[in-house]
């Protein structure tokens, strides 16, 4: 979804070290204006003016490629890059993450196939016992 | 039955006097609700350490960021397991089990709005040729049978996604009489996804995970341990 002119605009205005950076994490060159860093150090961007619907807001992860992955979104900053909302949550007080009593005090991302990932556990006596059986000689 | 559940409550109601006779303490110390800290359940030997939920000892493992490399061997063997592991995780081709209404959202997968051939996924009519199974719907007894013998006749490497509420537990019709109570009964699943039917985007997140487990398969490595 580009072209040569469009590219070698954006590539004049984001540089030559961020053009490479974008190619390695976002497979695309794109120029807008940096709209928030999260705690984690992911940064949005949002470019209303030039790109197609859909593809105006979108996000630096600060985790390196491939390991990044959308569960690293703040819940605040998601409702953003999603347009549930139209102001990014720096500027919506409701939004600004940690600051209601059921919130937790950090983000945590999908931990699927991690160490760190939920097991299963029991902490119930279990409800029979396995006994060895023994045959009688004959 | 009632003498026996009498003395369980009079032992509960007591709990919370003792708490308010002591000094005077924070509110959630006179709960009566219990404690939930992951501590409580640590249990510990007379000799001080500490036991696992199961009773016994507890082992430390360090980090997958923690553990580092030794020898050359050990680099040469990484990159190999790099190299086999993109090889992998970027030609996916699932065998396609549509059973029911997920299928539908497996189809759209293949559509260009998520455009599943830029991961490059194609679907494989056979399972000779297939490297992932995505169990699209519900399982039910009858065609259990022939969800195993197309599991067996896929090659090394295989895995499996279970797609939907029904093909991971069942779901709706758990209490069926005749449907398999999640496909993890017949083969062995990498990646559930939830949700009735899962999206697009849910069913494509499933994959990205098992993109992952791919990628932090230990292959060559795990065999030179060995």
């Amino acid at each position: 979804m580009s072209t040569i002119l469009r590219t070698l605009r954006n590539l004049r205005r984001v540089g030559l070290k961020d053009y490479a950076h974008q190619m390695q994490n976002i497979g695309d060159t794109k120029a807008g204006t940096l709209i928030g860093t999260d705690r984690w150090g992911n940064k949005y961007y949002e470019n209303m003016a030039e790109e197609l619907p859909l593809r105006t807001r979108w996000v630096d992860y600060k985790t390196n490629w491939p390991e990044w992955e959308p569960s690293q979104i703040e819940p605040g900053w998601h409702a953003w890059i999603s347009y549930l909302v139209d102001a990014p949550p720096t500027a919506d007080k409701l939004l600004q993450a940690g600051t209601r009593h059921f919130e937790a005090p950090e983000h945590r991302p999908n931990l699927t196939q991690t160490r760190a990932a939920f097991r299963t556990y029991s902490t119930t006596r279990p409800k029979y016992s396995a006994w060895t059986p023994v045959a009688a000689p004959r | 039955m009632l003498p026996m559940a009498r003395p369980v409550i009079a032992g509960a109601l007591a709990r919370p006097q003792l708490a308010l006779c002591l000094r005077p303490q924070s509110i959630a110390a006179l709960s009566t609700s219990t404690v939930k800290s992951a501590t409580a359940l640590e249990r510990q030997t007379p000799t001080g350490q500490s036991l696992s939920a199961s009773g016994k000892l507890r082992t430390e493992v360090p980090l997958g960021s923690q553990e580092k490399k030794e020898g050359a061997m050990q680099y040469a063997l990484t990159t190999l397991d790099q190299i086999a592991n993109w090889a992998r995780q970027s030609s996916l081709w699932p065998m396609t089990f549509g059973l029911a209404c997920c299928a539908v959202e497996m189809m759209h997968l293949s559509t260009p709005r998520y455009d599943q051939d830029r991961l490059g996924i194609i679907f494989r009519a056979s399972p000779r040729q297939s490297d992932v199974m995505i169990v699209a719907g519900t399982l039910t007894n009858k065609m259990a049978p022939a969800l195993r013998q197309v599991y067996d006749q896929m090659p090394d490497p295989r895995w499996v996604v279970s797609m939907g509420s029904c093909a991971n537990g069942g779901g709706y019709y758990h209490y069926s009489y005749s449907v398999v109570r999640g496909c993890d009964r017949i083969v062995p699943v990498d990646v559930y996804v939830p949700g009735c039917p899962p999206t697009s985007e849910a069913l494509m997140y499933g994959i990205f995970q098992l993109q992952k487990k791919m990628r932090h398969t230990r292959i060559t490595r795990m065999w030179y341990r060995r």
